[in-house]
């Protein structure tokens, strides 16, 4: 529950505060989220499975959305930084997917 | 967890051991019903989870990091509403925008200074045309004043001649005409005909003069538009004009005036062989 105010909470101040974004970090950051929207497929799936484990799914966000802007960097400097950021979005694409469909067979048992 | 998390089986050894973690990781969390009742299903524990809410560590972890992940997301999804889609351009596509701007930027410069140039050469034709036409309209209203066809004004003498015994011949007004040219008239207007370049003077029967063929009587009223300081000793100058008159028995009258107003006018004649030429 308090995870879920979280989310919430970020949403509306994200909205609200309209807080200027370093131009260094734009370029990372809707990759960023869509790794960290991996990590919380991820993780819900996981507690489905009851298998949850906090330290895990905080790792597991950070790596993500760490080697996600760094694929994106490395990308950007090699002159191909389109190319990859497509490649790394579909892959978390991927995984969202499937990690959803479990997360549906959990829920609905479908 | 969901990067490890990968959709393998629940074959998976991994899956077996984690499920032993969990219970070290929260302690807190109902451990115990957790371990009696190994086999709750994923929608109980949703349901578990999320109400009653608990405040536990790894919930606040994970809120902590789901508030990061919902600003991330809120921040992209309006930087990509209302900003332009220039915020969100890499920077290759940055770098060819900015060419392509640059390129018309240059074009548009181009035909800018061509415009400016047309316009430069416009208005300076125009004010030439201009200019030509107030010198045309200046040069004509100086040439009507020696032609005849306008009036003019301006500072001269009068000079009136009674001629009682009418002894008066057109060769007297003639010498006093041509005395008045050479002392610089610039107008002269007898009685009311005009004086031009073309003027004839003849005798007239009966007494009076012809001036260009119009019988003008005395007394002879001349208007003359000129230096008055020239004017008047030209003619009153020892043996001169004034002088010859008056042997004549004429009474002459010369009267300096700051405005002399000569409104007599002759008809602009187009002549009929001669033809202007630039040569």
């Amino acid at each position: 529950m308090i995870a879920v105010l979280g989310l919430v909470v970020g949403v509306v101040a994200g909205l609200l505060v309209r807080p200027e974004v370093p131009a260094v970090v734009e370029p990372y950051l809707p990759i960023a989220v869509v790794a960290a929207l991996d990590a919380v497929f991820g993780g819900l799936r996981a507690m489905l499975d009851g298998i949850f484990d906090d330290k895990v799914f905080v790792v597991s966000f950070l790596s993500n959305v760490v080697v996600a802007a760094l694929i994106v960097f490395l990308g950007d400097k090699l002159g191909v930084g389109a190319q990859l950021s497509t490649g790394v979005v579909v892959v978390l694409g991927i995984r969202i997917f499937s990690n959803a469909a479990a997360i549906r067979r959990h829920i609905f048992r479908a | 967890m969901s990067a490890d998390d990968k959709p393998e089986g629940p074959q998976s050894p991994r899956r077996e051991e984690l499920p032993a973690e969990v219970p070290a990781g929260e302690p807190e969390a109902p451990a115990p019903p957790a371990r009696d009742q190994p086999r709750l299903t994923g929608r109980q524990r949703l349901v578990k989870g999320l109400w009653p809410p608990r405040v536990t560590r790894p919930q606040l972890i994970v809120a902590l990091l789901l508030f990061v992940l919902g600003l991330g997301l809120a921040i992209q999804v309006r930087s990509n509403n209302d900003s332009s889609a220039l915020r969100g351009a890499r920077q290759e596509d940055l770098v060819r925008i900015l060419d392509e701007l640059d390129d018309r930027t240059e074009r548009l410069e181009e035909e800018k200074r061509g415009l400016e140039e047309q316009r430069t050469g416009l208005e300076n034709s125009s004010d030439q045309a201009e200019e030509a036409r107030k010198q045309t309209v200046e040069r004509e209203r100086q040439l009507g004043i020696l032609a005849g066809t306008v009036a003019a004004q301006g500072p001269g003498i009068t000079l009136a001649i009674e001629d009682k015994k009418e002894a008066i011949e057109a060769d007297m007004l003639l010498d006093a005409i041509q005395e008045l040219r050479a002392a610089g008239a610039e107008a002269i207007q007898v009685n009311d005909v005009r004086v031009v370049a073309s003027t004839h003077l003849s005798d007239a029967g009966g007494g009076g003069v012809r001036v260009d063929g119009r019988k003008v009587g005395a007394p002879y009223l001349f208007k003359v538009i000129g230096k008055p300081q020239d004017l008047e000793p030209a003619l009153n100058i020892p043996g001169g004009v004034v002088q010859t008159l008056e042997k004549e028995q004429a009474t002459v009258t010369v009267t300096r005036s700051e405005k002399i107003v000569v409104s007599a006018l002759r008809p602009a004649k187009q002549p009929d062989y001669a033809r202007s030429s630039s040569e």
